[in-house]
């Protein structure tokens, strides 16, 4: 039996092109949900709003390889990757200070479980003609407005004056989902689920990337900073080495950026000038500044993933965690991606793509990592929510400690004991304890 | 009516990278329909529209044009047909050589009644090939075209000239070259984009043509940026009073000089 004898009914006026599965956004969730399914030979339509896959897209720019991994097996020998990983820097920082953490090590590269540092302009598009290889068409420069939707069922895309129908339709289309909340299975996000982020692509050469960060040819540094750049609020500083430039940039949530006193470009150009971060840039090219938000709602903000003949996929399905200092999307989009693919693969030969079909796609993802790891963190935006302090007072506690102990200036100096407990009572030893004690629960 | 529109292939502009000693890098540049010709495409598609007929794309240029994106993109635009003559010893082609080569492709294809180019190239606009081209074919050739009816085998068509307006009418087969205010190209929708992927597409050979020696007048043999203005790069961080106070007094004391 075909289903798509079926699926596929053509009405008046229609376009008279027809495929089993459309698939909106060429991020990568989509791109790979494409390329399984184009690799299964079912008849796919990818279609990308900007002018290429890639150009619209934005990201901080390291993706845990792990997840990728599984679907295209060493695909950093071949993919348009920049370095690899293998020095992660942390920073606690104040206005005037920085305390860092330095943490090289070959655990860091072992393949599987190493990480990558990307620029998606490039990336995406590789991934994208992966996808055209195994037969998927691909459409760009068209922006899908609305979905067809007979009796509840989504039937396919409308885009300008055209209509294509499709078996199922997976939306793939990013955090400002609007096709998702068109197919009624989301609604408007509060600004507490969304964080903003802002990133500056600065170019520098080879060879003073690996002489300023301490790495090899090919291999790269991560650095996190917290405090500061978020001026003590909610977020924090990344950095990622590529090849020949920097990513820089400062994530920040929404509900406490409008209470702040800074806009995020200004806590992006204080961030810039901090004495720890100036010298990593100098001599730079500011190539390229863009503007993005990222879901850390966590499982609170997930809409309804699974609809009558769609699924969401990616960031537009708030699959993502933010842990303050850094993002963790990209691998979620991918996994996510192959199990809306088994899943439409599975329905495919089932015969048919009604909501109890494609439920196999939320059993794919409590088996991954995906669901379980969105539940591990679900109570960690509410933890960094109520507990400021981790964003503010504890940067400033160990700047105290840190001037305290190496400072010398003929001063009477005290042991180190007293001098810690000194700037401890300053927070308090009870609060540093309580949230301590929630920080380790709420993961 | 039968329409042919030349197409001249082009490194995308906004992907070429100056270097630092003014050398182009045409590395991430890929190959794109150079804006003037976009209006001769968009011109052959309202007149099959009118009129009916065929209209057909031909470029001719190196090996690289045979790419199947740029098919698609032309494709995308309203010709039915797609003929290409892609071949490396078509680089850096001077403007005669080229209208040789489409002339040569021009005959390869068969009967038509109507050739129509872009005013000059994106690239180099050396506005010379619709021309030549149409002295080779040895057919009417009118430029500066901003307007074309057709009726009876014939076509009418405007020139703006500085000071005037003139109407001029043409027998068919004619060489047309248009303006770039003749009109404004579509952009491709959807199904014209799904559409272009099934249309035919032919990639030549200049053996293919017939054309068996080329006699190339020009070698580049250098192409560089102008050079930029040195920047003062004088920065003044901060929005204190007295930042802004020192902005301005520089901004005075250049001002002045
Ligand atoms: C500042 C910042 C830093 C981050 N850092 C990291 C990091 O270091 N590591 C990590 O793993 N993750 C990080 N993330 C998260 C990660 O970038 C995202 O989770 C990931 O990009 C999601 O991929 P996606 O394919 O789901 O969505 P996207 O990449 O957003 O792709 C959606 C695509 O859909 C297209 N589209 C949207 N609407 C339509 C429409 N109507 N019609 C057609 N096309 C449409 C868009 O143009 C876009 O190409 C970061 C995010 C931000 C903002």
């Amino acid at each position: 039996m075909s289903i798509m004898k079926i699926e596929r009914k053509r009405g008046e006026g229609m376009s008279n092109e027809g495929f089993d599965v459309i698939v909106v956004g060429a991020g990568v969730a989509g791109n790979v949900a494409a390329y399984l399914l184009g690799r299964e030979g079912l008849q796919v339509l990818l279609i990308e709003r900007g002018n290429y896959p890639g150009s619209k897209n934005m990201t901080g720019g390291r993706i845990y390889s792990h997840s990728l991994e599984k679907i295209m097996p060493d695909f950093a020998k071949e993919a348009p990757i920049e370095r690899k990983i293998t020095r992660e820097k942390v920073f606690m920082m104040t206005e005037k200070s920085s305390i860092g953490l330095d943490f090289q090590s070959s655990l860091l590269g072992t393949h599987g479980s190493d990480s990558y540092s990307v620029l998606r302009g490039v990336f995406d598009q590789w991934l994208a003609e992966k996808a055209e290889e195994v037969g998927v068409e691909i459409v760009t420069g068209i922006c899908v407005d609305d979905l067809i939707i007979r009796q509840g069922k989504v039937c396919g895309v409308i885009a300008g004056i055209d209509q294509i129908e499709s078996g199922v339709t997976i939306l793939a289309d990013g955090i400002n989902s609007l096709l998702a909340q068109k197919a009624g299975l989301r609604k408007e996000f509060k600004p507490s689920h969304v964080a903003v982020g802002v990133k500056e692509l600065i170019e520098l050469p080879a060879e003073l990337i690996q002489e300023r960060f301490q790495c090899n040819e090919n291999e790269g540094t991560a650095c996190m900073f917290a405090g500061f750049p978020s001026d003590g609020r909610i977020g924090g500083g990344f950095l990622y080495t590529n090849k020949e430039s920097i990513s820089l940039g400062v994530v920040c949530t929404l509900s406490d950026l409008i209470k702040g006193q800074k806009a995020l470009p200004q806590l992006m150009e204080d961030f810039k000038t901090h004495p720890t971060v100036a010298p990593l840039i100098k001599e730079g090219k500011l190539v390229e500044y863009s503007g993005h938000l990222v879901p850390e709602g966590g499982v609170e903000m997930m809409p309804k993933i699974i609809g009558d003949g769609v699924l969401v996929v990616g960031d537009a399905a708030g699959f993502c965690v933010n842990l303050g200092y850094a993002v963790r999307g990209m691998d979620f989009a991918i996994a996510s991606g192959e199990c809306a693919a088994r899943a439409v693969s599975k329905a495919y030969q089932g015969g048919g793509y009604s909501e109890g079909d494609l439920q196999v796609y939320r059993d794919y993802l409590e088996e991954s990592f995906v669901l379980h790891d969105m539940k591990l963190y679900r109570n960690f935006p509410k933890f960094l929510e109520t507990t400021p302090r981790v964003f503010s007072d504890y940067p400033k506690l160990l700047e105290g400690i840190m001037t305290d102990m190496f400072v010398m200036n003929g001063q009477p100096t005290q042991a180190l004991v007293k001098t810690i407990m000194k700037h401890i009572n300053k927070v308090g030893v009870l609060k540093i304890t309580r949230d301590a004690w929630k920080g380790v629960r709420s993961v | 009516m039968k329409i042919i529109t030349c197409i001249k292939v082009v490194p995308e502009e906004q992907d070429i990278v100056i270097k630092a000693d003014g050398e182009l890098s045409f590395d991430r540049a890929k190959p794109t329909i150079s804006a003037y010709d976009l209006n001769a495409v968009e011109a052959g598609a309202q007149l099959l529209e009118e009129c009916g007929g065929d209209f057909i794309a031909l470029s001719v240029g190196s090996g690289g044009i045979d790419n199947p994106k740029l098919k698609k993109n032309i494709l995308s635009r309203g010709p039915e047909s797609l003929v290409m003559v892609a071949d490396d010893r078509l680089k850096d082609l001077d403007t005669h050589q080229t209208a040789k080569v489409l002339k040569a492709a021009i005959e390869k294809v068969g009967e038509y009644d109507l050739i129509l180019c872009g005013e000059g190239s994106s690239d180099l606009y050396a506005q010379q090939v619709g021309p030549q081209l149409g002295q080779l074919l040895n057919v009417p050739t009118i430029n500066s075209v901003s307007k074309i009816t057709q009726s009876d085998g014939k076509i009418v068509v405007q020139r703006t000239l500085e000071n005037e307006v003139e109407t001029l009418e043409s027998v068919l087969p004619a060489l047309v070259i248009v303006t770039s205010d003749i009109n404004l190209p579509r952009i491709a929708t959807m199904s014209h984009v799904l559409a272009a992927g099934k249309k035919p597409a032919t990639v030549w050979t200049l053996e293919d043509i017939g054309v068996l020696e080329l006699f190339n007048t020009i070698e580049v043999i250098d192409t560089r940026a102008p050079q930029q203005v040195e920047r003062k790069q004088d920065i003044v961080e901060g929005d204190t009073d007295e930042a802004i106070q020192e902005f301005i007094t520089k901004l005075s004391t250049v001002l002045a000089k």
